[in-house]
């Protein structure tokens, strides 16, 4: 089944109800949930392994309070709601991957609960909210309040719970590693017991690129306060998502579908798009939804059926005798909260009002630790000068920089040749005219290539912009006399034709001509 | 000299002879194994014996008392002592007497086991019980019944039917049981010892196969009361591998020989009027409360109003837990494979219906029923008030009292195959599950011989909360009269019981279980 139509106007019939299941495992602590086994990613398999997670007979939990605490941090990085006093309980299913047969996960009361994030929407992508241009700035409906760029949606969280890891399974013997036709399978419990967190949002979301923002917000405050390493491809950050789509006004949800394997932004965001054209094409021709487990595939760009749930699982979920209800004193609240670093959101906030920055430029700032941390670097090295070079640096790091570590993977900015001195010092030259933006570009990727100062290479490649109003002009004079016809179609209204005639003056001067005075000069004498 | 029966030893006695070098540790474990390869055919108490580890033991005391270090060893110094199977010991089988486990061999071993250990405990094997501890009469084994020594046709009781048998046959001094519902108390009483459940949180479960979590409890079977404080003073305390666990610092021998004078202990009116509770064993705990008073003793009556709903409920919470901590057999890592399955599911089916015996599926697919949606509230949620409503029940009465005396068991140890409908023998631990609901300690103290069946009867001493130590100043008041318990009469020194047993040893185990091994299923 291919997508007939476009999510926008799939959108305009249909309203869809996304809920998202968000499991993180805490990749940062020493031990695993419940035994002193070490958690490390990539050892020989089983060799991570005790009585306690291989559930041999006899054994039992402990459970690890570092783990308690990230999960309280998270609560807290969330605005949740901490509860005092919480108990764990076993989920009963048979699974190899599960070594007691039952996973110790949390019960009706979470250790977080009642949560919420706020999210800014104004990419493109925003208007895939349904008439968000039929409201003004600053109006409210529904859980969205329309802003100048876009608009702000609060997303509840129901909660966070605290549970451990399956080990993992690699089937051998059919295609691909998947169960389907393997001649046997083998299970590695080095991951079983690892310590995991769950968040399960509140069905708030309603288009793909709001799922798809929670789950790039969620991820940079895991990663701020240092939780785990929220790695989609490794899988340490996983994300299932729910939907349904009912009539525009409609109150009743519609059946669900729970996707998965969506171990990317894109992905997420565009399996969820699939999925909502699919369920409306189905329910347009008269079709069903069934309640059904659903795989995106990203190669394919389609969602396959995993399993049919026909009557929901029936997990037996009861208290885990074993562990005595977990109460939280309120001294250990607050000493995780003074643990709590700022976050990202509180950070974008105070650089706009200390740099002078707009929102959106200081939330693209803060979307990495690191080139948050590098323009925080720069505003240092600038002193007195900050206030006007926070915009030129900004832009330098969410475009050039940005552009540079997305097309380099795995490249770290601190192991890179731009430091934040010559971050300034590149921003210097260009606000004093030295060069021009163009040449910034290209001095940047030299600095990156040959290590060397931006005003070395700029004295090296002789790259000097040439400002002398004297100079320019008698090229200005030159490129007009030499094309009469094209400066009779610009005074006859063809005024697109100024970027002509400004790259023949820059073409002259080899692109070392101050575009900003070769503009000033054309205009005068064109006028 | 070699002439000792040193498994009809108390502790005491023990260490006195190896202290003044009567005979050598290495004597006690020689002589002891001897005597349970010559007897235990009539009683088949153990399942396994181990040789070595007596051997290693007893080389280490026999060395501490070359450096005269014996006050180093501990208070169980060279006593002869054994284990229920549902105990890990490293390098032995734990089979919790189910074909399930027939073939795994421990790679750790218990808190508990490692604690007796410790205190010098000379450990000669592993003791036979019901299938995973479901039952009261030992008859669920897989490898058999045990036989209660005091009467060869009759059941030792269970589920710590092995461990009261070798106790009660004096094939060792000390064995560990573990009662979820009246498990050691019950036994203890058909082989008359000093048998004792301590209060659910003084000795750690780290290494007890689970049967019901918050249930389970391990103590000692002995022949003295003294015997049982010692050995909770090995047992109890805080184990960082078990967070139910708590820190104990009680010495329970403290308070043994004050006497129950100013004691105030109660009678459960309900208890004494129960319907099944022979007339025999009501007139042995009259008799105990008769000697109590005139030992200076208070006896007040004292209700516990909800204690009748104490077995629903432990139905339900059993069942429950078992069906949950059942699920890891699962014929995958362990334990019983069925061979020749194409698919998982199947394996599973066949293994277990198999590898479980008849009690066991029953109590698992009752507690897969319990916990169902829509069924968990009506059972489950309901049985979880019962318990808060008994709990408080027993926090009332020892507002009054310091000690509840009450009956053990309903009758005397009865014959095999005498009671084979399943909710009729439940009701072997109708005066005992309150007990375990609450999580109180209890223990039953042999009180001699009932008048019609001529058989063991013990009585049933319950504590407060973590005061164990109550309970074991009135058993030891009781032994001042009735003395400490005997061994069964065709098993004293004197008598001229040959029964030899073929008893597999452990050295002969096989790890199953290697950490780090691609899991290989075994038949």
């Amino acid at each position: 089944m291919s997508a007939v139509r476009s999510l926008e106007e799939v959108l305009v019939d249909w309203e869809a109800v996304i809920g998202l299941e968000i499991h993180a495992e805490l990749t940062t602590l020493e031990t695993k949930m419940f035994c002193n086994c070490k958690l490390e990613f990539g050892a020989d398999p089983n060799t991570h392994t005790c009585p306690v997670c291989l559930g041999l007979p006899g054994a039992l939990p402990v459970p690890n309070r570092a783990a308690i605490e990230s999960i309280v941090l998270a609560g807290l990085a969330t605005n949740c709601d901490i509860e005092k006093r919480s108990m764990f309980y076993r989920k009963n299913y048979m699974y190899p991957d599960m070594p007691k047969n039952f996973q110790t996960t949390q019960g009706p009361v979470a250790f977080c609960m009642r949560g919420h994030l706020d999210l800014d929407v104004d990419g493109p992508a925003a208007k895939e909210r349904y008439q968000l241009d039929k409201l003004a700035v600053g109006e409210e409906r529904e859980n969205i309040i329309r802003t100048d760029s876009g608009y702000k949606a609060h997303v509840g969280i129901t909660r966070i719970h605290m549970e451990e890891d399956a080990g993992k399974m690699v089937h051998l013997g059919g295609g691909e590693g998947r169960i389907a036709g393997a001649t046997h399978s083998l299970v590695d419990y080095n991951r079983a017991g690892t310590p995991l967190i769950e968040l399960v949002t509140e069905p708030d979301l309603r288009t793909p690129e709001e799922a798809r923002l929670f789950m790039q917000k969620l991820r940079q405050i895991y990663l701020a306060i240092g939780i785990s390493d929220c790695s989609m491809e490794e899988g340490s950050l996983r994300c299932d998502g729910n939907v349904s789509l009912r009539r525009r006004g409609a109150k009743e949800f519609g059946t669900k579908t729970e996707l998965k394997n969506m171990n990317s932004f894109k992905n997420l965001h565009d399996g969820l798009a699939y999925e909502i054209c699919r369920q409306a094409e189905v329910l347009e021709e008269g079709g069903q939804i069934y309640q059904e487990t659903r795989h995106w595939d990203p190669t394919q760009k389609r969602t396959i059926v995993m399993r049919v749930k026909e009557t929901a699982d029936d997990y037996r979920l009861f208290p885990e005798p074993d562990l005595a209800p977990y109460d939280l004193s309120d001294e250990f609240i607050e000493s995780v909260r003074a643990k709590l670093p700022e976050l990202p959101e509180q950070k974008a906030l105070r650089f706009a009002q200390d740099f002078a920055l707009s929102a959106y430029d200081a939330r693209h700032l803060v979307e990495h630790r690191e080139t948050a941390a590098f323009f925080e670097k720069c505003m240092q090295l600038a002193g007195a000068d900050a206030a006007t070079l926070s915009k030129p640096i900004a832009n330098l790091i969410i475009n050039d920089v940005t552009a540079y570590l997305n097309a380099n993977e795995g490249v770290v900015l601190a192991d890179t040749q731009f430091t934040p001195a010559r971050a300034i010092e590149l921003v210097r030259l260009l606000a004093d005219d030295t060069i021009s933006s163009k040449q910034a570009k290209e001095v940047f990727s030299a600095v990156m290539e040959e290590g060397l100062d931006p005003a070395a290479i700029v004295e090296a490649r002789g790259m000097k912009q040439v400002s002398d109003t004297g100079a320019i002009e008698a090229v200005v004079d030159g490129v007009l006399a030499a094309n009469p016809d094209k400066v009779e179609q610009y005074k006859g209204g063809k005024t697109g034709l100024i970027g002509f005639f400004v790259g023949q003056c820059m073409k002259e001067m080899k692109g070392q001509g101050n575009p900003k005075v070769i503009n000033e000069l054309l205009a005068k004498k064109l006028s | 000299m070699t002439d000792q029966v040193f498994g009809c030893m108390s502790a005491c006695q023990i260490r006195e002879g190896l202290a003044t070098r009567q005979f050598s540790a290495r004597e006690i474990a020689d002589e002891s194994l001897k005597r349970i390869r010559a007897l235990d055919g009539a009683t088949h108490a153990f399942l396994e014996t181990t040789e070595e580890m007596a051997f290693e033991q007893a080389a280490r005391i026999d060395a501490a008392i070359a450096s005269d270090l014996l006050d180093e060893m501990g208070s169980l110094a060279g006593l002869p002592a054994a284990f229920k199977d549902n105990m890990n010991l490293i390098g032995t089988h734990t089979t919790c007497s189910s074909r399930m486990l027939a073939n795994y061999v421990s790679p750790y071993t218990a808190t508990c086991v490692s604690r007796m250990l410790a205190a010098g405990a000379i450990p000669l094997g592993k003791l036979n019980m019901d299938e995973f501890a479901f039952g009261s009469s030992t008859e669920t084994s897989a490898f058999g019944p045990t036989h209660n020594p005091w009467n060869l046709s009759c059941v030792p009781g269970g589920s710590s039917g092995g461990s009261a048998a070798a106790v009660a046959a004096g094939l060792v001094s000390v064995s560990l049981g573990s009662d979820t519902g009246g498990s050691i108390r019950q036994p203890g009483s058909f082989c008359g010892l000093v048998a004792v459940k301590p209060t659910y949180g003084v000795v750690s479960r780290y290494g007890v196969v689970a049967f019901g979590s918050s249930l389970d409890q391990v103590g000692p079977f002995t022949r003295s009361v003294e015997d049982a404080a010692y050995s909770l003073n090995a047992l109890a305390g805080r184990d960082p591998l078990d967070c139910t666990s708590q820190h104990i610092t009680t010495d329970f021998t403290a308070n043994l020989s004050e006497g129950v004078r100013g004691m105030r202990i109660g009678v459960v009116p309900a208890f004494m009027e129960a319907k099944g509770l022979t007339a025999e064993v009501k007139a042995k705990v009259e008799e105990a409360a008769d000697h109590l008073r005139q030992l200076g003793a208070e006896l007040v009556e004292v209700d516990l109003p909800n204690a009748q709903a104490a077995m629903s409920a432990y139905y339900v919470l059993g069942p429950c837990e078992a069906f949950s901590n059942l699920a890891r057999f699962d014929s995958i890592r362990y334990g019983y494979c069925d061979p020749g399955h194409k698919d998982m599911n199947s394996q599973y089916d066949a293994s277990r219906e198999i590898g479980f015996g008849s009690e066991a599926r029953r109590r698992i697919m009752l507690g897969s029923y319990l916990l169902s949606a829509g069924v968990y509230d009506t059972y489950y949620y309901p049985a979880q008030q019962v318990r808060t409503l008994i709990t408080q029940d027993y926090a009332r009465a020892y507002e009054q009292v310091d000690c509840i005396l009450a009956p053990v068991a309903p009758r005397t140890a009865f014959e095999f195959g005498a009671i084979s409908d399943p909710t009729e023998m439940y009701l072997s631990d109708m005066f005992t599950i309150s007990i375990n609901i609450a999580g109180n300690g209890g223990m039953s103290m042999p009180v001699g011989l009932g008048a019609e069946t001529g058989l063991p009867v013990g009585v049933q001493l319950i504590a407060p909360q973590f005061k164990d130590e109550n309970m074991l100043r009135v058993a030891a008041a009781l032994e001042s009269v009735y003395g400490p318990a005997p061994v069964a009469t065709a098993f004293l020194p004197e008598s001229d019981l040959s029964a030899p047993a073929n008893i597999p040893d452990a050295r002969d185990a096989v790890p199953g279980v290697v950490l780090g091994e691609e899991g290989e299923c075994r038949a």
